[in-house]
């Protein structure tokens, strides 16, 4: 088991470390423009002023609230409209096609909209992420309450459930596995839209950030922000993940 | 074990009198059972037997209360069927197992459903899982377990709140046939004990034979009553006995009358 770990994990470490020698290799060769296409070992340099900077730490800590809320707001919204869809049919008929529908429009068109409505502050982007992560959390659980087990149902029936024990006891945690996934995705989603809300109009963020060094010509600190937002995504999902094993013990195949 | 039976859970008695059902589909109606007449004894253990489309299941799911049958009166103990009554335990094919609970948590689900969790019920479970031999297994996660053992808390399930009637529909016919052996004899014998009204539903005439004090052979297109025939052979049953000539015997009877009735068609 040590060697398939060490497999694992040192195999794909050591393509990162190969790829960026090669980059800093060309970087020292002349190949890449300094300017353009900074060196590894500056990109390092650049997010080690960063974190010494408390604008970074401000930016920081505004793009996560706008992700977090946002997505909370809208995974939880994604799960109550998901169970009514799943469990009430007339809800399905008359909502279900709409859903489908907005789901299929470039929601980030929306965002100057929003900047309209709720303006330059943290209320757009949160609405901005919420809106974007929304959808997959409803599929999920639709998609849930239609894959419980059909024998289940029949099960219930015999021992006389109500309803409402019915949806806690079987719908519920049958549904919750599928369900989960789309929460999964839709945590990087509600960072994505974050980002995105920024770009198009704030004041704030890290998102903001990204657009004013790349104007002032900093790119280097561009660079630097970017890959700390690949390690805030990747941090948020391995968390998710954690919550998911915690809650879904039982679906190891 | 013995053949005894303990007068603690006395089973009870199941009448069908005219019992007809037609199920509405695509293509028209389809008429599935026609003029079901039959009384099941209290304690009697019945086989229906009958090739696919006989609709074998959609009786025992009249009887369980899952399916209302169009004419005829049905009733089990003397009341209509209902869904979720105490005195009806159920077994589907599959175990369906909550993946979510453990083996202890599965056991207890009927009795959160009606609402009879009490001080007595951990000891109820326990007895259980005695019974059907899960006692080491009580903590562990249903997925944890074999296809034999899932089945097993299946059948402890059923059990849980006494009933008076135990309605089975292939309850073994995913495992495999050394499994299914051995679990039909431990229900059989159970049944015996506890005295049970038990209706199993099968298409294997052996399995039948095997377990039941009374086989009806069902045929299809509608579903009618083409033979009914007494299984005497002794309790405790055990799987030697497939090879006997009473056996053979009656095994071929069920199948002429499943036979018989096709060729007349």
């Amino acid at each position: 088991m040590t060697f398939s770990l060490w497999y694992r994990i040192g195999l794909p470490v050591l393509v990162a470390v190969v790829l960026v020698a090669i980059w800093q290799f060309l970087s020292v060769a002349g190949v890449l423009n300094p300017v353009t296409f900074p060196s590894p070992f500056e990109i390092a340099r650049a997010f080690g002023t960063l974190v010494t900077r408390g604008y970074f730490w401000d930016a920081t800590w505004i793009t996560l609230s706008e992700t977090l809320f946002g997505f909370i707001i809208g995974a939880s919204l994604g799960l109550v409209i998901g169970a009514l869809t799943g469990t009430f049919r007339t809800f399905r008929t008359a909502f279900y096609p709409w859903v489908v529908a907005f789901q299929n429009t470039p929601r980030v068109a929306l965002a100057p909209i929003f900047l309209t409505w709720f303006g330059f502050g943290i209320t757009s982007k949160i609405v901005m992420a919420a809106v974007i992560c929304f959808f997959p959390v409803v599929i999920n659980t639709v998609a849930g309450i239609a894959g419980v087990d059909e024998n289940a149902k029949t099960l219930f029936r015999t021992l006389g459930a109500s309803k409402t024990q019915t949806f806690f006891r079987l719908t519920l945690p049958g549904a919750s596995a599928v369900a989960f996934a789309g929460i999964k995705t839709a945590l990087t989603l509600a960072l994505l839209g974050a980002i995105v809300g920024e770009f198009v109009g704030a004041s704030e963020g890290l998102g903001v950030l990204i657009k004013e060094l790349n104007f002032q010509l900093e790119v280097a600190m561009g660079f630097a922000v970017v890959l700390f937002l690949a390690g805030i995504g990747l941090a948020l999902y391995g968390l998710i993940e954690l919550v998911e094993k915690r809650l879904i013990t039982w679906a190891r195949d | 074990m013995t053949a005894q039976k303990d007068s603690a859970g006395t089973g009870e008695d199941i009448t069908l009198k005219g019992v007809s059902k037609t199920f509405a589909t695509a293509s028209g109606p389809l008429p599935v059972l026609r003029d079901i007449d039959l009384h099941i004894k209290a304690g009697e253990f019945v086989s229906f037997v009958g090739p696919s489309g006989c609709g074998k299941s959609t009786l025992l799911n009249i009887i369980a209360g899952l399916v209302r049958h169009d004419s005829g009166t049905v009733t089990v103990g003397g009341k209509p069927p209902r869904e979720g009554r105490d005195d009806i335990g159920f077994m589907l094919q599959k175990s369906v197992l909550m993946p979510w609970l453990n083996v202890t948590k599965n056991v207890e689900l009927p009795f959160v459903i009606s609402r009879r969790r009490g001080p007595k019920t951990a000891g109820r479970i326990a007895e259980l899982l005695a019974l059907v031999g899960l006692s080491d297994y009580a903590t562990l996660n249903a997925w944890e377990l074999s296809g034999g053992m899932q089945q097993r808390v299946a059948l402890a399930r059923a059990l849980a709140l006494d009933p008076k009637v135990m309605l089975m529909d292939e309850p073994f016919s995913a495992l495999d046939e050394f499994k299914r052996e051995h679990l039909n004899i431990e229900v059989a014998d159970m049944s015996d004990r506890f005295g049970q009204t038990t209706i199993l539903v099968t298409h294997s005439i052996s399995e039948a034979v095997l377990m039941s004090d009374r086989i009806i052979a069902l045929g299809a297109n509608p579903g009618r009553i083409v033979g009914d025939i007494a299984v005497d052979l002794p309790r405790p049953r055990n799987p030697d006995m497939v090879g006997s000539d009473p056996f053979q015997k009656i095994s071929n009877e069920v199948r002429a009358a499943l036979l018989g009735k096709v060729e007349a068609n």
